[in-house]
């Protein structure tokens, strides 16, 4: 059985999300994609496919923000997989103020939609005129950021080239491994919103920590959350690995919002990938390496991360 | 086990509802038309759906009342949209004077005017499930992240609470008003002992806990977890607090219904692979029939006064079987 992608939309209050949902939601592109939409108190979308739903977050273990999951989602996806008249595409607008932690850890921690659904990304819209203001007056914006596959730098026509540089770059600082678009009026070919693949493993063997360096830490800012990327040639060791990042998300899972690796394994003719999301990971092979040469890539974005204990503590695994 | 007749909705079965009587059979698919149907099996009335899914109906002043992800209730020729979002559930008070549906934060009550001037509005959580307490018409428990609340209509606050953290997806009152019970995702059940305001956690469960039922007397309380069902006995002092359930075996796989007969007292559960049990219970021990009826079971309702069963398929077939003799 074929699994259904899944698209989580998130972005800032006024940022643009409303005006892509129309616009994907007009479009003729010959794909039957049900929407959840959570934002309530701004224009509603009238449309046939159009599920409102109040957010509701589970507490799976007291508290603790990498359990937190959607309630009100697992119930709709639910009863929208049982349909004989299946879709093609689910996208899930989270609210403005929402961190999207709990919509994607809701994917990895329910059985049934990990078994009948795929996050294929985080599309994040950002204002590209008023994001340096909502990062520094609010968690959630940069959060939003931070878990981006995609980024829509909206609202471009209404940002002087220079608000455009200091914005694209306050990005990067959170999240080097996003890929951003330019729009005005969220105006984007719609397979680059759907055709996403952040939460596909078979697309993890595409990273490239290498961009970090182009992209990442050279500019100033005033955030803590950060993305550091890791590679080295060579080998792991398979119990090491597991062991540290065991530790690791045990100890600092809470802030750490993305990771993602691709591993080569002492012993493992295949590429290991993994993915994770806090507390939550996931690995699977991806594939033989086919006469690559044998490498480690490794990519977190998080809080207070701190680049150099990474680096160690993966070099100590290393075989 | 013989089967008097059956009738195929457009799509999987959600939920089965009789009024009353016995007379007429509300079946609600996850999509399409909501049907009524007789005891006999035949098709009676097809009423409109709620657009991209159905909630769980009930009956209200006589007629189906129907609700879903459009945020609509439909009873009769009445048709109310509170406000935004859906609604997945009506449920009709046990005096059958009102009718409740959940709405994120809010739980609306109507009466049969149609005035919503008892619902409850700005709770703290979103509302998962709710239920009416059988014993006290006027009384209904709400449950959402984590918290169970108990209330009275025309009260601003609850009176009684239970706290056990989790997410629960199902809550059920027991017949005789004693137990509250929940099914949680996190692979357990929570009970509380209303009266002597004491909870109890029960894990273990291999998967979320997808269906939950009090036998009418409040004596049992089934649950499912995964092909096999786990019955707590609720009769004594302690009721489940240190005693063994029964473990029903003989499913295929994962029980996705349960539901105990209010006539005989005997429990009926489906599972994904078809597999039928009917569960006779005597002194602490159990004797069960098996039917592989080869379509996944998603819904089941025991007639009211009847020993027939209504089975809802995963393919929208019901059947009716009936028990008798």
């Amino acid at each position: 059985m074929s699994r259904i992608p899944v698209t989580i939309l998130t972005g800032f209050l006024g940022a643009g999300k409303t005006t892509l949902l129309n616009r994907i939601l007009g479009e003729n592109h010959g794909l039957r994609i049900a929407v959840i939409e959570n934002e309530f108190g701004e224009v509603g979308i009238d449309h046939e496919l159009v599920i409102n739903a109040e957010e509701e977050l589970f507490e799976m273990n007291n508290g603790c923000i990498c359990c937190t999951v959607r309630g009100d989602l697992i119930r709709i996806l639910g009863n929208l997989m049982k349909r004989r008249d299946k879709f093609d595409h689910i996208l899930i607008e989270t609210t403005g103020l929402a961190d999207p932690g709990p919509v994607v850890q809701t994917f990895f921690v329910d059985a049934d939609l990990r078994e009948q659904t795929v996050v294929n990304g985080v599309v994040t819209v950002v204002d590209a005129r008023h994001f340096s203001r909502h990062v520094d007056d609010t968690h959630e914006a940069e959060e939003q950021v931070a878990f981006a596959d995609v980024i829509l730098l909206n609202k471009c026509d209404l940002a002087t080239p220079e608000e455009l540089q200091e914005t694209e770059c306050r990005i990067r600082a959170i999240n080097a491994l996003a890929v951003i678009h330019r729009t005005k009026r969220a105006e984007i070919d719609i397979k680059k919103v759907l055709e996403v693949g952040g939460f596909n493993l078979d697309r993890a063997t595409e990273l490239n920590p290498h961009f970090l360096d182009a992209h990442g830490h050279h500019h100033h800012h005033h955030s803590d959350i950060s993305s550091v990327g890791i590679e080295a040639e060579g080998e792991c060791d398979g119990k090491k690995l597991n062991d540290w990042i065991s530790k690791l998300v045990r100890d600092q899972g809470q802030d750490i919002f993305r990771m993602k690796g691709v591993f080569a394994v002492k012993g493992q003719a295949d590429r290991v990938v993994f993915q994770g999301v806090h507390m939550l990971i996931d690995a699977a092979s991806g594939g033989l390496w086919a006469g690559r040469p044998r490498k480690n890539s490794l990519v977190f974005i998080g809080r207070k991360l701190d680049r150099e204990a990474l680096t160690s503590g993966f070099r100590s695994c290393l075989a | 086990m013989k089967s008097p007749g059956s009738i195929t909705a457009r799509d999987h079965i959600l939920d089965l509802k009789w009024n009353p009587d016995g007379t007429r059979l509300l079946v609600a698919p996850v999509s399409g038309p909501v049907l009524v149907a007789n005891d006999a099996g035949a098709p009676l009335e097809e009423i409109p759906g709620h657009g991209m899914g159905n909630g769980s109906p009930d009956w209200f002043c006589g007629e189906p009342a129907t609700c879903g992800f459009d945020g609509k209730i439909r009873c009769g020729s009445h048709e109310w949209k509170p406000v935004r979002g859906m609604i997945e559930h009506v449920r009709t008070s046990p005096d059958g004077a009102f009718l409740a549906a959940a709405q994120g934060k809010v739980l609306h009550i109507f009466d049969s005017a149609g005035s919503d001037e008892k619902s409850l509005r700005d709770l703290p959580a979103g509302v998962s499930d709710f239920a009416w307490n059988p014993k006290s018409p006027g009384e209904i428990a709400t449950v959402g992240s984590g918290k169970a609340m108990l209330w009275r209509l025309g009260e601003k606050e609850p009176f009684a609470r239970f706290d056990s953290g989790g997410a629960s997806l199902l809550v059920r009152w027991s017949g005789d008003g004693r137990w509250l019970a929940t099914a949680e995702q996190s692979q357990s059940v929570h009970v509380y002992d209303i009266p002597r305001d004491y909870e109890l956690n029960m894990s273990g469960y291999e998967s979320k806990v997808r269906a939950l039922a009090f036998s009418a007397d409040g004596k049992r309380l089934a649950t499912a977890g995964s092909a096999v069902v786990t019955v707590w006995p609720c009769a004594s002092k302690n009721g489940p607090e240190g005693a063994k359930p029964i473990q029903v075996d003989g499913s295929e796989c994962e029980v996705e219904a349960l539901d105990f007969s209010p006539s005989t007292g005997q429990l009926a559960t489906g599972d994904g692979k078809g597999t039928l049990l009917v569960v006779t219970f005597e002194k602490g021990q159990f004797r069960r029939k098996r039917a592989r009826l080869g379509v996944g079971i998603s819904a089941l309702a025991w007639h009211p006064s009847k020993p027939l069963l209504a089975v809802g398929h995963s393919t929208g077939l019901v059947t009716w079987i009936s028990l008798e003799g």
